[in-house]
């Protein structure tokens, strides 16, 4: 882009110098492909900042450090700001404690659901401090708070009757 | 011990808890665990759910989980045998028993601390009273401590004879006790049969909390055809079971006729019946259903053509074209359709049928849905034994509980096809088994043997497939044979279950009579005539008729048999 600006640079001031009306033509085209390619990484990088934003539903407010890796600083900073603006706005819902609605897919209807069991895991625990052993094909009635994180990893499978 | 208050002594103490749920692998077992299911889930009880199909399943999931819990259920396991012994718990696991496999382990009933039965009293249980087998353990130890005395000889002597004497006595008597008792167990454990249908017993625990609701009394309707269609109970005691479950039906499920209908056409409703006793008919042709009935095939001998003569002359007889009965049931003329249930009772009776329309129920959701009960036990139980390879049992499982919610309707009809191939290869095999003259006499039974090549031969090998092959087997024979003797014999079947291994699987059903009372001696059978011949046999099913049996010992092993039973 640099290049197209500059030979267009050039231009414009031997046109305007020396008065050669016949490299209008030319900057014009210049300059519509600058704006192009303008468009184009502008696009590129808003579709960045939203999977950036997704990043943060998927995987919390801290990131793995392999996608860190793969981000600028200023898509940094620009994650930062968002994951500040969410929080706040987390924190003025639900009264006094605020809603942490990054914990459900959808709005959950009820307190425990049925899982299924889709492969062998291994023991879970509960809230209370006793465990439950995943097997393949067993099914369980679990709170639900408990049972989202291994639904994403798709160890478990929500059954609805 | 027995529960006698369900909800105190069951609901309440689970309530808060965690429990887990064994299920054995048959559809009453199901249906009660949707029961059961639907009831936690409304209350919030945290539940773990393990499919087991045999005694070793059982122990092996038991093992896994026995640290995590102190309350279990099991579901149509674990009430014939000696819970404690095989499982070994903890001192505070409490087990919760609903089983419809009679008799009662002694054991078990007596047990006040660990095994609560939820099985009703008022079924014939005729458990031996318990001083007839326990005995303080106490006594005995009079009878060894005594030589410690040291006094005079002359008084010693007299008292060292009156000791004797009072020893004998007790030696004596004791003996004769053991005697008795063991007649007494021998004479309870002898026969197997079953009683009251799990569903129902969880269904009655779920109407005295008043959380009944249609639904789970369609599961309920569902786990008695199970036993009845499995020929499970006897005739009287379903029509008894029939009227407790009608009362409730007309509960739920009444339909004002003064008013106009309040409900819709689509919502879901339950009625009685008093249908044909046609296997799929509605969803089938009425001529494959009439020829893949068995108790239409037995009676016409469908395996002769002379039987296929007789079935066209029974529909001639009726008035049906054979062109519309052999379409879809639902594509048949309206005007056929109209009185086709007397029309059929009263040509049934011509021709010696005499209880082709039996009592039962069937469920209308939707605008198109319509399903006997009969039909529902079908679908689920092909679910269950389908003899697919790449699946294993609990997917079969899954797959068979997921085809009871009514959200799941794909499912159904996927049971249904599979069901009808089932009874078409049942009958198939029936026709082949008798023209070829399998079924061989050995004195006290019958004995009929599936060679490996035959066709299906994979799907029989499953137990609950092969008992339902051997029951119609028999009631096809008893029609065929003009021997009187043959026809009150007993039918031992075999069926080869995995190449590799050589096993078999064996199964042994009762007599077929009319007044049968449905007790099965061979269970006990079984297991004494292993021992004697040292056959290497599993019996793992909670069905203590159906073992597994290595090929090589099938000689001596039925020689046991005969002799035994002779």
């Amino acid at each position: 882009m640099k290049a197209l600006y500059e030979q267009n640079q050039s231009d414009v001031n031997e046109a305007k110098s020396a008065g050669r009306g016949d490299l209008i033509p030319t900057i014009k085209f210049r300059h519509c492909s600058l704006l192009r390619n303008r468009r184009c990484t502008v696009a590129y990088l808003y579709d960045r900042l939203l999977r950036i934003r997704a990043l943060r539903w998927e995987y919390g407010s801290v990131l793995p450090n392999t996608l860190r890796f793969h981000m600028s600083a200023e898509e940094m900073e620009w994650f930062n700001h968002y994951k500040k603006s969410l929080a706040t706005y987390m924190r003025s819902l639900g009264g006094d404690e605020g809603l942490d609605i990054t914990q459900d897919m959808k709005p959950p209807k009820s307190l425990y659901i049925e899982v299924r069991c889709l492969k062998d895991y291994g023991e879970f625990e509960v809230d209370d401090g006793t465990s439950v052993l995943l097997k393949k094909n067993s099914q369980h009635f679990l709170p639900r708070w408990k049972c989202e994180q291994l639904i994403r990893q798709g160890v478990l499978e929500h059954v609805l009757s | 011990m027995f529960v006698s208050d369900f909800r105190k002594e069951f609901y309440e103490l689970v309530h808060n808890q965690r429990v887990l749920l064994f299920v054995a692998s048959d559809v009453d077992a199901l249906c009660a665990c949707k029961i059961l299911q639907a009831l936690f889930q409304c209350d919030h009880v945290q539940y773990t759910l393990v499919p087991v199909a045999g005694w070793q399943e059982l122990e092996t999931a038991f093992l896994e989980h026995k640290e995590q819990f102190c309350y279990f259920v099991l579901i149509n396991c674990g009430a014939n045998v000696d819970l404690l012994d095989i499982l070994q718990p903890d001192e505070d696991s409490v087990f919760f028993v609903c089983d419809t496999h009679r008799p009662v382990n002694v054991v078990n009933v007596y047990n006040d601390t660990q095994i609560k039965l939820l099985i009703k009293q008022e079924d014939d249980l005729e458990v031996p009273a318990y001083d007839d087998i326990f005995r303080d353990e106490a006594e005995d130890e009079d009878l060894s401590g005594s030589d410690s005395d040291g006094s005079e000889p002359s008084e010693k002597r007299t008292r060292l004879e009156e000791e004797i004497v009072a020893r004998t006595t007790k030696r004596r008597q004791r003996r004769e006790w053991e005697a008795r008792r063991r007649d007494i167990l021998f004479d309870y454990e002898q026969y197997e049969y079953y009683g009251t249908s799990s569903a129902m017993v969880m269904f009655d625990l779920a109407w005295m909390m008043s959380k009944d609701l249609n639904d789970m009394l369609w599961w309920a309707i569902v786990g008695l055809t199970d036993q009845w269609v499995h020929d499970k109970i006897t005739q009287m005691k379903y029509v008894t079971d029939v009227g407790i479950l009608q009362r409730h039906v007309t509960r739920h499920n009444h339909r004002n006729e003064a008013e106009e209908n309040m409900l819709s056409v689509d919502c879901t409703r339950i009625s009685f019946e008093y249908d044909l006793r046609l296997a799929l008919y509605q969803h089938w042709s009425l001529h494959e259903s009439l020829y893949n009935t068995s108790y239409t095939a037995a009676r016409f001998k469908l395996w002769s053509v002379h039987g296929q003569k007789r079935l066209q002359e029974f529909l001639a007889d009726m008035g049906l074209p054979l062109k519309q009965v052999k379409q879809k049931f639902h594509s048949m003329d309206v005007s056929l359709k109209e009185n086709l249930r007397e029309m059929i009772e009263e040509s049934a009776n011509k021709f010696g049928m005499k209880d082709m329309r039996v009592q039962t129920f069937s469920i209308h959701f939707g605008f198109k849905h319509k399903f006997l009960a009969s039909d529902v036990v079908f679908a689920t139980t092909s679910l269950m034994e389908s003899p697919e390879k790449d699946a294993s049992g609990t997917d079969h499982f899954i797959q068979a509980l997921d085809s009871l919610s009514r959200s799941n309707l794909d499912k159904l009809y996927l049971g249904l096809e599979l069901a009808k191939k089932h009874l078409q290869a049942t009958q198939q095999t029936i026709a082949s088994c008798l023209c070829t003259n399998l079924v061989t006499s050995q004195g006290p039974f019958l004995y009929c043997s599936l060679m490996e090549g035959t066709p299906d031969v994979a799907l029989f090998s499953k137990p609950a497939s092969l008992s339902l092959l051997s029951r119609h087997l028999l009631k096809s024979f008893v029609c065929s044979t003009k021997n009187r003797r043959c026809k009150l014999l007993p039918l031992v079947m075999a069926a080869p279950l995995s190449i590799e291994q050589g096993t078999v699987t064996v199964v042994g059903i009762p007599p077929e009579t009319d007044g049968s009372d449905r007790k099965n001696f061979f269970g006990r059978a079984f297991e004494k005539a292993a021992e004697s011949t040292n056959s290497r046999t599993l019996h793992n099913h909670f069905d203590l008729s159906v073992i597994e049996l290595k090929a090589e010992d099938r000689g001596k092993f039925l020689d046991a048999l005969v002799s035994l039973l002779s």
